[in-house]
C-alpha cells in the first residue's frame, strides 16, 4: 500500500467515524426524540444510528462530501453547531483534524479504530459537560477549510453552502472531550460554549 | 479505491481508478497497456461527448489537445521508465500520486521540476486540467489570478516549488500546507518562500547542496564564500538577477568597509564639533583632541544617537557610518524616535488629549448643539499658528539671533545631507526652506545658523500655548503642536479681532514666540487668513470679502491640493480659485472623484462645513523607521523588530487602544540603487508590505513580536537590502477602561505578591522594571533615580495618572539634582515646573554647568567616565540593551554621584525610602554581577527579557573584579536593609533558568533534575515518573498524587523560588508541547492541578503563575479559553 492509498484509507475511516460520532452528538443532545435512533454496533461499541432517512442522509452526505477535501488535507475542523432560533450558537462540538500527508508508514487500521473508539466511549458519557438546550434549537454541520475549495470541484461540494449561523463576539470557553494523535491522523474533539462575558443580545456578523 | 468506485459519479471514479492503475503500471512499464489507457482517458476527460478522434484525430481543437496531451504524457512516461532503468533514481517514488502543473516562472525551472517528477515517481502536466493536476506549483501569481483564484486553481492547492525540493530532501512527501503560496493570504505580488524553509528544521546545508546541484553551476560553489550565501542560492524563489547579484555580494562586502571608512574619515575631518547645545557640549569640547572622542562626536551630527557616546570609547573607530545605523546602536529604535521630529508631532496629539481630556469630550456634546444652530448663527473661527515654531522656540532665548537666518536641523555639518525641518523668515528670504539638505541651505545662505531640535522646549511651549488657548475659548481643536482652531462663536467677546490680538499678545509674553492668527467664518477661511497674516500678524476675512480674497488665490494654497492635484488642475489651465470656481461640480467630480471634486468645488467658494472640535479618531497606530536602517544579519533585524514592537506597543497603550491587524512595511533597496544621496537615508526603495489579522485585539509586546516575526519572514528578503521598516496596527479597538484597570490591578498584585516573598526591595526593583516596560518615559526616572530622591519621582510618576494631588512641599530648588530634573519625562517636568512657579526652567540653565562640574569632579579620572556620567543623567537607559562595559563604567560614575547625594542634608527626610533604591542594581537597572540578581525577579520576568539579562550577565561577571571595591559597600547595604536572602544555591538556579527544555530526552530532563531537588513535591513527581512506567504524560502522575495523597501535608515552610520556577517551567513547557495535538491532556492536567491547589499553597502559587500562560496558549491555538 503506498502512502497515498494509506492516507486515503485513513481519511475514509475518519469520514466513517465522523458520521457515527456526529450522530452520537446529535443523539446526546436530544434534539430529536430518542425513538428516532436505533442501537447499532460500530467498532465494537454500541452507537446510535438515525432511523429517519432524511437525518441519516444529511449526516452521511455532509460527511462523505468532505472526503475529497480531507484527503487533500484541506479540512481543518468539522463543527456540529447547535443554535437557537436567532441563529446564535449555543454549543459547538468541534472535531479538529490534522491529516499528516507526509506519513509514509503504514497505518494499522486496528490501532486507528482503537483510538477512535475511545472518542465514542467518551462521548457517550460526556452529557454532563454539555449544556441543556432550549426546545426550539436547530443544528448544522459546518466545516472549516484551510483554504476555500472550488465550488464545482465535485458535485459534493455543491451541497455545501455558506452558513447563516452567527458567531460569538468573545472567544469561547473550550472544554476538551478527547484527543488522539497518531500517524497519519490526529483528531481532537472539544466543545465550545459562549464565554461568560458574551453579550446576551447579540448582533453578530454572519460568518 | 473501493470507496471511490462505489460512489456514483462516473467520470470521477473512472479517472481515479485509472490513475491508480497508471501508478502501479509505471513501475512495471507496460507500454502498450498504457497507451490505450491514455487514449481512453483523454477521451473521457475532454471530449467524451464528441465523436471518437480515432477516425478524425484533429477534427476540432479539443480533440487535438487531447491527442497532444496524450502524446506528452506518453513521452513523460517513457522518460520516466528510462530514468528508472538507469538506476539513477534513488528508488523512492515519493511523489507517487502527485501530479503537478507549473505556472509561470519558478526556480528551479519547470523543466527541472519535471525532471524531479520523473525521478521521484510523480507526474508533470503541461496543460492545466482540474482533473489531472493535484498540485499547482508557482512562486508568483499575477494580480488577476489572485483575485480570481478559484477559477484559476480550481480549488487545488497552490504550492511553492520549495515543497518539492523539501520533500526530496526529506525523502518523503511533506504536507503542502506550510508551502501554500503566501500571496493567497494577502494580495502581495512580491513574495517568495524562503521563510518556510528557514522555519524548517531540516538542515539547510542538505537542502542547499541539492539546490546547488540543481543550478549545475560550478562557479556557484567556488564563488560563494560563506554559508549564508550558499543558502541564498538555495532559495528557490530567487530569480536569476538575484542570483547574479550574489556574485556581487562578496565584492559588495569588500567594498563596504572601504567606502565607509573613507566616509568616516571624511566626516571626522569636516565635523567641527557637536552642535548639541542641550547636551553638555563642554564635555565634548574637552575631549575633542582624543581620536575616540572624535568618532563619537560624529554621531552627534545627527543627534540620533545619544547613546553612541555612552558606548565604550575603547571601541575601534571602525566603519563609523554604521554606528548610528541599526548596526552600531542597540537602542537605535528608541533613540531614533526620541530625536525624530515627525515622531514628536505624531505623538504630540495623544499627549495633548491626555492633558486636556475634558475639553475634547466637551466638544462632542457641544458640537451636536452646533449642528442645529449652525445655520441660524454665523460662526467665527480663529486659526492660531505659531510662526516657524521649531525655530522660534529654539531661539527665543537668543534675542541676538532674531533677525538672523536660523534653521533647525539634526546636523549642522555644512556638507551634510540632513534635512532642514524649519527655517525662520530671514532664512526663508535666502530661499532656505524645510526639506532641503543642509549643504544646499548652506550654499544658499552661508551664515545660516543651525540649531538642533529641542523637543523638551517644544513640548513646554506647546503646553503653554494650549493653556492660553483653553483659557480664552472652550472649543479648541488642536491641529498640531503649534496650530489650533478656536470656535469663538459663543464666546462673549464682541470683537474676534480683539480676542485674537489678546491671545497673540499673551502667547508672545508667555512663550517668547510669535503667533499669527486668521479669523473668518469657517475653518478653511481662517486658515487661509492666517496664511496672509504671517508672520506675526493677524488677518480677518469677513464673509463678504471671501470671494474677493479667493479670486486671486493660487489653487496651491488650498488645503488638500498637493503637487499632483495642482499639476492636473494646471493642465486644465486652472491657476487660481477664481478659475476653479468656473468649473461645474459635476465636471470636477467626474475628473477627480466624488470626494475630491466636491472638496474642490466647496473650497474654491470658501465653503467649509467642518466643525471645530471634530477630531477624527486615528484609524491606525504605528511606527516606522526609514533612516539609518542597516542590518548585518537576521539577528540584527530581529532585534530591531523587537524594539519596533515595543515602541508600537507603547504607543498603543499610550492611546489606550488595542489592534487586530498588523501591517509590516519594508523599504527594500532597489537592485540597482546606489548608496542614497542622503546620508544613511533609504534611497530608492521598493515599498513592500504584508499584513496579518489576529482574532483578538491586543497591544501585548509578545504577540506583536510573534506576528511581526512571522510577517517579516514572509518577505523573504536579504536583510542587507532593507532600508526601512515600519509596523502599523489597525482595526483598533478601545481598551475597555474597566478591563484595563483590572489588568493593572492584577499586575500590581502580582508584583506585591512577589514582594511578599522576597522582600520589599525586590518589589521595587521589579516594579521599576515592569514600569520601564509599561512606559518608556518612566525609564528616565529609573535611569537616574539614584541621583535624586527616587521615591519622590516615583510617586509623581504614579500620580501622573491619578491627577497629581497632595504633593508634599517640594524641596528647595537648589536641592534638586538637575541631571534628574532634565531627564524627567516632559509631563513631570512641566508639573515640577509649575510647582516651582516656572522657576525651574531658568534654574536648569544656570545649574547645568555646575551640575556637570560636580559630576565630573566626582568621577574617576578616566575620560570616558566623565563623559558617561554626564550622559548617564540624560540619556535614558534601556535595561536590557546597553553594552556592558558602559554600564560598568557608569556604575562607578553613579556610585559617586549617589554617594554624594546621600550625604546631602536635603535627603534626610527621604532617607528611608531612598535606601531601598539607591543601590547599584536600581540605579542602572542592570545589576553588576550575578550575585545581585534576585532570582525570583528574574524568574518572573518575561522570557525574552530574561534571556537578554542572562545573555549579558556572564560578561558582567568578568568585570566584577574591577568594580567590586566600589560596589561592595552599597550592595551590602542593600542586602542588609532589605533582607534579601541570597541563597547559596543561586548559581544553581541561574543554571536552571538557562537550561530550557525540561521535556527533552528519555527520561525527560526534569526527572533527573527533580530527583535531586530539595523540594518534596518535585521529588515526588520524579519518583512517580518512574513508578508509573515512564510514560511521557503528566496527568497520570498528578492523578496518582491526588489518589494517594502524596501532596506535601505540611505546607508551612517556604517552598523556595527555585522549586516554584522549576515547576512552573515544567508545566509551561508541557503546555507548549501538548497544546497543538493533545488539548485533552493539558485540560486533564490542569483540572488535576486545580484540585491540588486546595491542598497545597505551593501548588496554588504555581497554578496561579501558569494559568495565564495556559489560557494565552489555548487562545492562540484554538481561539478560546479553556474552561477549567
Amino acid at each position: 500500500m503506498d502512502s497515498k492509498n494509506n492516507q486515503s484509507s485513513a481519511a475514509r475511516i475518519l469520514v466513517e467515524f465522523l458520521e457515527v460520532a456526529i450522530t452520537s452528538v446529535v443523539f446526546l443532545k436530544g434534539v430529536y426524540p430518542s425513538d428516532a435512533f436505533e442501537r447499532r454496533r460500530y467498532m465494537h461499541v454500541v452507537v446510535q444510528r438515525a432511523r429517519h432517512p432524511l437525518l441519516r442522509d444529511y449526516i452521511h452526505s455532509a460527511v462523505s462530501g468532505l472526503l475529497p477535501f480531507i484527503q487533500k488535507g484541506l479540512v481543518e475542523r468539522v463543527a456540529v453547531i447547535f443554535f437557537d432560533s436567532d441563529n446564535i450558537p449555543l454549543e459547538r462540538f468541534i472535531f479538529k483534524l490534522a491529516v499528516n500527508q507526509s506519513n509514509g508508514s503504514k497505518v494499522e487500521e486496528g490501532d486507528l479504530e482503537f483510538s477512535l473508539r475511545s472518542f465514542l466511549v467518551k462521548l457517550s458519557v460526556s452529557e454532563g459537560l454539555t449544556k441543556v438546550l432550549p426546545r426550539d434549537c436547530r443544528w448544522e454541520i459546518t466545516a472549516y477549510f484551510r483554504s476555500l475549495p472550488h465550488v464545482s470541484t465535485s458535485k459534493d461540494a455543491e451541497l455545501w453552502i455558506p452558513t447563516d449561523t452567527k458567531q460569538w463576539q468573545q472567544p469561547p470557553l473550550i472544554t476538551p472531550i478527547k484527543s488522539m494523535s497518531s500517524e497519519p491522523l490526529s483528531l481532537q474533539l472539544y466543545m465550545e460554549h459562549p464565554s461568560l462575558s458574551e453579550p446576551k443580545p447579540q448582533e453578530g456578523k454572519n460568518s | 479505491m473501493s470507496f471511490d468506485s462505489c460512489r456514483s459519479s462516473s467520470a470521477n471514479s473512472s479517472r481515479k481508478s485509472k490513475r491508480s492503475l497508471n501508478n502501479s503500471n509505471s513501475s512495471n512499464n507496460k507500454k502498450s497497456k498504457q497507451k490505450t489507457l491514455g487514449m481512453a482517458w483523454g477521451a473521457n476527460s475532454l471530449s467524451s461527448s464528441r465523436s471518437s478522434f480515432r477516425n478524425s484525430p484533429f477534427s476540432n481543437f479539443s480533440s487535438y489537445m487531447a491527442e497532444k496531451n496524450r502524446k506528452l504524457q506518453h513521452q513523460f512516461e517513457a522518460e520516466a521508465s528510462t530514468s528508472s532503468h538507469n538506476g539513477s533514481s534513488s528508488g523512492n517514488l515519493i511523489f507517487q500520486g502527485v501530479s503537478i502543473f507549473v505556472d509561470g516562472f519558478t526556480i528551479p525551472s519547470n523543466q527541472e521540476l519535471r525532471a524531479y517528477m520523473l525521478k521521484y515517481g510523480g507526474r508533470f502536466e503541461n496543460y492545466f486540467s482540474r482533473h489531472r493536476v493535484t498540485h499547482i506549483i508557482c512562486s508568483n501569481l499575477p494580480d488577476s489570478k489572485i483575485k480570481n483564484l478559484r477559477s484559476f486553481s480550481g480549488g487545488l492547492p497552490v504550492v511553492k516549488p520549495a515543497w518539492i525540493l523539501d520533500s526530496i530532501v526529506a525523502n518523503k512527501l511533506l504536507g503542502w500546507v506550510p508551502y501554500q503560496l503566501d500571496q493567497l493570504a494577502n494580495n502581495q505580488p512580491k513574495l517568495s518562500a524562503f521563510f518556510t524553509m528557514k522555519g524548517n528544521p531540516i538542515p539547510e546545508n542538505v537542502l542547499t547542496d541539492e539546490a546547488c546541484q540543481v543550478n549545475l553551476d560550478p562557479f556557484f560553489k567556488g564563488g560563494t564564500p560563506r554559508d549564508a550565501n550558499i543558502s541564498e542560492v538555495g532559495e528557490p524563489m530567487r530569480d536569476t538577477e538575484q542570483v547574479d547579484k550574489l556574485f556581487d555580494d562578496p565584492k559588495l562586502q569588500l567594498e563596504e568597509p572601504n567606502s565607509s571608512s573613507g566616509k568616516s574619515s571624511e566626516v571626522k575631518i569636516e565635523e567641527p564639533s557637536s552642535s548639541d547645545a542641550e547636551d553638555g557640549n563642554s564635555v565634548n569640547n574637552n575631549h575633542q583632541s582624543s581620536p575616540d572622542q572624535l568618532s563619537a562626536s560624529v554621531s552627534d551630527h545627527c543627534l540620533l544617537n545619544q547613546s553612541m557616546k555612552e558606548s565604550p570609547s575603547s571601541e575601534s573607530v571602525g566603519p563609523s557610518n554604521q554606528r548610528h545605523s541599526t548596526l552600531g546602536d542597540p537602542n537605535f529604535v528608541e533613540n531614533y524616535f526620541k530625536s525624530s521630529r515627525l515622531h514628536f508631532i505624531g505623538t504630540w496629539r495623544s499627549r495633548y488629549r491626555k492633558r486636556f481630556p475634558s475639553s475634547s469630550s466637551d466638544f462632542k456634546c457641544r458640537s451636536s448643539d452646533l449642528i442645529t444652530s449652525d445655520n441660524s448663527q454665523k460662526s467665527t473661527i480663529i486659526h492660531v499658528d505659531m510662526d516657524c515654531f521649531f525655530v522660534s522656540v529654539v531661539i527665543r532665548n537668543h534675542p541676538e539671533l532674531h533677525d538672523k537666518p536660523v534653521a533647525v536641523c539634526h546636523s549642522d555639518n555644512p556638507k551634510g545631507t540632513a534635512e532642514i525641518s524649519s527655517a525662520n523668515y530671514p532664512a526663508r528670504n535666502y530661499g532656505v526652506k524645510a526639506g532641503i539638505f543642509v549643504r544646499d541651505a548652506k550654499a544658499l545662505c552661508p551664515h545660516l545658523v543651525i540649531f538642533p531640535y529641542n523637543f523638551k522646549a517644544y513640548e513646554e511651549v506647546a503646553d503653554q500655548l494650549y493653556n492660553i488657548l483653553h483659557k480664552h475659548c472652550n472649543r479648541v481643536q488642536a491641529v498640531s503642536c503649534d496650530e489650533a482652531f478656536l470656535d469663538v462663536t459663543d464666546t462673549d467677546v464682541g470683537d474676534p479681532e480683539l480676542l485674537a490680538s489678546t491671545i497673540r499678545k499673551e502667547i508672545f509674553e508667555t512663550t517668547g514666540c510669535t503667533a499669527s492668527a486668521g479669523i473668518a467664518g469657517n475653518m478653511l477661511m481662517a486658515r487661509l487668513a492666517t496664511r496672509s497674516a504671517k508672520p506675526d500678524g493677524q488677518c480677518y476675512i469677513p464673509s463678504e470679502r471671501v470671494d474677493e480674497y479667493l479670486h486671486k488665490l493660487p489653487i496651491k494654497a488650498l488645503p488638500g491640493i498637493g503637487h499632483v492635484l495642482e499639476e492636473k488642475l494646471k493642465k486644465r489651465n486652472v491657476w487660481t480659485c477664481g478659475q476653479l470656481c468656473l468649473i461645474s461640480k459635476e465636471s470636477l467630480q467626474k475628473d477627480f472623484g466624488k470626494k475630491t471634486g466636491e472638496m474642490l468645488w466647496n473650497y474654491s467658494r470658501g465653503v467649509d462645513n467642518r466643525l471645530v472640535g471634530n477630531i477624527q479618531e486615528s484609524k491606525s497606530i504605528g511606527a516606522e523607521v526609514n533612516w539609518g536602517v542597516r542590518f548585518k544579519d537576521l539577528q540584527d533585524s530581529q532585534h530591531f523588530l523587537l524594539n519596533l514592537c515595543k515602541e508600537v506597543s507603547l504607543r498603543l497603550q499610550g492611546c489606550g487602544v488595542q489592534g487586530r491587524t498588523f501591517t509590516l512595511k519594508i523599504k527594500k533597496r532597489r537592485k540597482d540603487a546606489d548608496e542614497p544621496a542622503k546620508y544613511m537615508g533609504c534611497g530608492d526603495c521598493e515599498n513592500l508590505s504584508h499584513s496579518m489579522t489576529v482574532p483578538i485585539a491586543t497591544y501585548d509586546v509578545g504577540v506583536l513580536q510573534r506576528v511581526t516575526k512571522q510577517l517579516f519572514g514572509s518577505f523573504c528578503l536579504d536583510v542587507k537590502d532593507i532600508r526601512g521598516l515600519g509596523l502599523q496596527v489597525s482595526k483598533l479597538e478601545n481598551t475597555d477602561p474597566s478591563k484595563q484597570g483590572l489588568e493593572r490591578n492584577s499586575l500590581r498584585s502580582w508584583l506585591t505578591s512577589s514582594s511578599g516573598i522576597t522582600g520589599k526591595g525586590c518589589s521595587i526593583n521589579s516594579m521599576a522594571k515592569e514600569r520601564a516596560r509599561i512606559d518608556s518615559e518612566v525609564q528616565n526616572i529609573n535611569g537616574s533615580s539614584g541621583q535624586l530622591f527616587p521615591d519622590q519621582t516615583g510617586f509623581s510618576a504614579q500620580m501622573d495618572n491619578n491627577s497629581l494631588s497632595g504633593v508634599s512641599d517640594p524641596p528647595p530648588l537648589y536641592h534638586l539634582d538637575m541631571g534628574v530634573v532634565e531627564s524627567l519625562p516632559p509631563e513631570l517636568f512641566s508639573e515640577l515646573n509649575e510647582i516651582y512657579g516656572g522657576k525651574l526652567t531658568d534654574f536648569i540653565a544656570k545649574s547645568r554647568v555646575a551640575s556637570e562640574n560636580i559630576n565630573i569632579y566626582s568621577c574617576t579620572s578616566s575620560a570616558e567616565g566623565k563623559e558617561l556620567a554626564v550622559d548617564g543623567g540624560k540619556g535614558p537607559l534601556a535595561s536590557d540593551m546597553i553594552p556592558l562595559d558602559v554600564i560598568m563604567v557608569e556604575n562607578s560614575a553613579k556610585q559617586h554621584t549617589s554617594k554624594e547625594a546621600q550625604a546631602g542634608p536635603s535627603r534626610a527626610g527621604l532617607q528611608n525610602e531612598a535606601n531601598c533604591s539607591v543601590s547599584p542594581g536600581n540605579t542602572d537597572l542592570m545589576p553588576s554581577s550575578l550575585s545581585q540578581v534576585d532570582v525570583s525577579v528574574l524568574q518572573q520576568l518575561p522570557g525574552e527579557l530574561r534571556g537578554d539579562i542572562l545573555g549579558q550577565l556572564p560578561a558582567h561577571r568578568k568585570q566584577e573584579s574591577t568594580s567590586n571595591a566600589e560596589l561592595h559597600p552599597l550592595s551590602e547595604n542593600l542586602e542588609g536593609s532589605l533582607n534579601i536572602k541570597i541563597t547559596e544555591n543561586q548559581p544553581n538556579s541561574i543554571a536552571s533558568v538557562l537550561n530550557t527544555n525540561l521535556w527533552i530526552g528519555s527520561p525527560p530532563q526534569w526527572v533527573d533534575k527533580f530527583t535531586v531537588s530539595k523540594c518534596l513535591i518535585l521529588k515526588t513527581l520524579a519518583q512517580l515518573y518512574y513508578k508509573l512506567g515512564l510514560s511521557g504524560s503528566l496527568s497520570p502522575i498528578l492523578q496518582c498524587i491526588i489518589s494517594e495523597c502524596l501532596y506535601p501535608s505540611d505546607d508551612s515552610d517556604a517552598w523556595g523560588e527555585e522549586a516554584t520556577y522549576d515547576l512552573c517551567e515544567l508545566f509551561k513547557q508541557y503546555v507548549k508541547i501538548k497544546m497543538e495535538l493533545d488539548l485533552e491532556e493539558v485540560y486533564v492536567c490542569f483540572r488535576l492541578l486545580r484540585r491540588l491547589t486546595t491542598k497545597s499553597k505551593f501548588l496554588l502559587h504555581v497554578y496561579n503563575i501558569v494559568f495565564p500562560y495556559l489560557q494565552t496558549s489555548v487562545g492562540e491555538n484554538y481561539g478560546g479559553d479553556l474552561h477549567i
